[in-house]
């Protein structure tokens, strides 16, 4: 302890600050900023440090409440082409696969291998859908805007000091401020990432750039990021734009990237990450983002391809070593996505998550000795309910793939017990009811799976068949039409139809 | 690869007619891949939570407060 008392203090919360040890930092700052409150270093430091407990990278944030979702003005088209669009995910011609073999999400897309905050949301059709999808990591209630999450992170973050935020936005003078560079863009950063006070953010930046005679790309991208927050994505545009004409910069294509995703403009978005990667070759950033739009509009080929352009620059890329390897799964190869998913393990990813790929890949690639191994580390690893559920359903399958069909009903219960809402175990529920001949619980289990997530086709079209079978033709046609609305390619349930409407002719 | 002389013979009828009848079978949900975190999302879930366990412990404290006042 002596020898630290005696180092100066200042020195010693940069060395804290640098070995990203951010509380002490912040704390020792205090200490000086309490002897000294015009100590401008410890206070920018500070800043920082306050921000980077908080930081993350404005890239990937793009969370969208229900109010953009339902009310968005910005788009161009109502009933957009095919294949210019990604809220129909389903136009693409890039043959991905059919919700036979992967399950979907609720917007209609292929389940991907690898989740950011922005893939979380999808966008649903309806209101109704929009309310029940899940928007945030934990809780299963939507954002009732778009600024929910960040929101609650600002708060907490001010909770932590008992007298008070550590800089009162109100009695700030931005305008002082805003002509010291060597503070200003500290300050920003914390008003941005600390505060999520984007008005005042925004004026920071505004009256910087001003004093920088709108030559510093630097505040022209705070400036967007400002604007994109707000919704003002034109603006946003602009100033991207214009920060791209002073300065080739990566983070500013992807940035202009997401303003276009936001605006549904996927070519537009993919031509920029083009003209991106003729300045930047070999980007990896680029590469991934346009692998995403590839995704999202359900060309999963192409994506893949751009996923494995991605390792080629990159090899250790858990994103595209992710999204391969469930390509590989759902294409009916599970012994290569295992050496992908192998491969992700020798990296040191470390979550349930892997391990339950890892088990369904080994149960599918015949390598049992593997599999219950690894579901019960998968087990071990949950972190929540969700993610137990998950793994209890993906064990119910390696039950039925056995023939132990009480294990399998046991863990489809188990799984429900963790997430009362998994649609899909239902499902799975109600078939192995109907197995032991209880028409009765097999319909109700039906029925909820396919009020929980209508988007799914399965349970619409067991239902048809199950109604098929007990007389009530009408109800079957029904629900054969929806899982017809759901996944139009299915065989069997064109075959139903078909069949149906002959029974209607005759009659 | 030498052949194996099986003590079982498979049966192929050379004559009539094989018939199928196609039933409609119940479909099963398929197996779900669990997709990875991205770093950001696990940064944010982590502080979501901390805040979530900050917020309830100071609930927690307050309420003790105001019942140690009463």
């Amino acid at each position: 302890m002596e020898v630290t008392l005696s180092m100066d203090p200042l020195f010693l919360a940069w060395s804290y600050f640098r070995r990203r040890k951010f509380q002490k930092c912040s704390d020792l700052c205090t200490k000086v900023l309490e002897d000294n409150p015009f100590d401008q270093a410890a206070w920018s430091l500070k800043t920082r440090a306050l921000t980077e407990m908080v930081y993350i990278d404005e890239v990937e944030v793009d969370q969208e409440g229900i109010a953009e979702i339902m009310l968005d003005e910005s788009a161009i088209a109502q009933v957009a082409r095919p294949g210019t669009s990604l809220r129909l995910p389903g136009t693409s011609q890039g043959g991905g696969p059919t919700p036979a073999i992967r399950p979907v999400t609720q917007s209609g897309r292929p389940i991907t291998g690898f989740v950011r905050p922005s893939t979380q949301s999808g966008r649903p059709g309806t209101m109704e859908q929009a309310i029940r999808t899940p928007r945030t990591a934990n809780t299963a209630r939507p954002v009732t805007s778009a600024s929910g999450r960040f929101v609650r992170l600002g708060t907490a973050s001010m909770l932590t000091h008992q007298d008070g935020p550590f800089i009162n936005m109100s009695r700030l003078n931005l305008a002082k401020y805003a002509q010291k560079p060597n503070l200003s863009k500290a300050l920003f950063e914390y008003i941005f990432h600390h505060e999520n006070d984007v008005k005042n953010a925004l004026d920071l930046a505004a009256l910087a750039t001003e004093h920088a005679q709108f030559k510093d790309w630097w505040w022209k991208v705070q400036l967007g990021k400002c604007y994109y927050r707000l919704g003002l994505y034109r603006e946003a545009e602009k100033q991207f734009r214009s920060a791209l004409s002073h300065q080739e910069f990566v983070d500013t294509y992807l940035y202009l990237a997401k303003v276009y995703q936001r605006l549904d403009q996927p070519i537009t978005a993919l031509n920029l990450f083009k003209q991106g990667l003729d300045h930047f070759p070999g980007e990896v950033t680029l590469l991934t983002g346009i692998a995403r739009i590839h995704e999202e509009m359900n060309n999963i080929t192409s994506a893949t391809e751009y996923y494995k352009d991605v390792l080629k620059q990159d090899n250790t890329n858990v994103e595209a070593i992710a999204c391969i390897g469930s390509n590989h799964f759902y294409t009916d190869q599970p012994e290569i996505a295992l050496r992908f998913y192998r491969r992700l393990l020798q990296m040191g990813v470390y979550n349930c998550q892997l391990y339950n790929n890892l088990g369904l890949c080994c149960f599918y690639a015949q390598q049992y000795d593997m599999t219950l191994s690894s579901f019960e580390r998968a087990l071990a690893l949950v972190s929540s309910d969700d993610e137990q559920a998950d793994i209890w359903y993906n064990i119910g399958h390696v039950a039925v793939g056995i023939g132990d069909l009480t294990l399998a009903y046991q863990c489809f219960k188990l799984a429900l017990a963790f997430n009362n809402d998994n649609a899909e175990a239902y499902n799975n529920l109600a078939v192995l009811e109907l197995r032991k001949g209880r028409i009765e619980q097999a319909k109700a289990f039906l029925q909820t799976a396919a009020s929980l997530s209508p988007h799914m086709y399965e349970p619409h079209f067991n239902f048809s068949v199950l109604s098929d079978k007990v007389g009530d033709l009408q109800s079957s046609y029904v629900a054969a039409q929806k899982s017809e609305d759901a996944f139009p390619e299915h065989v069997d349930t064109q075959k139903m139809l078909k069949t149906l409407r002959q029974h209607f002719a005759v009659l | 690869m030498p052949e194996v002389k099986s003590v079982f013979r498979e049966v192929l009828p050379k004559q009539g007619q094989l018939s199928v009848e196609d039933v409609p079978v119940l479909v099963l949900c398929k197996p779900k891949l669990l997709p990875l975190k991205s770093v950001t999302l696990e940064k944010l879930e982590k502080m979501q939570q901390e805040a979530q366990e900050l917020i309830r412990q100071q609930e927690a404290a307050h309420r003790e407060q105001q019942e140690h006042e009463q």
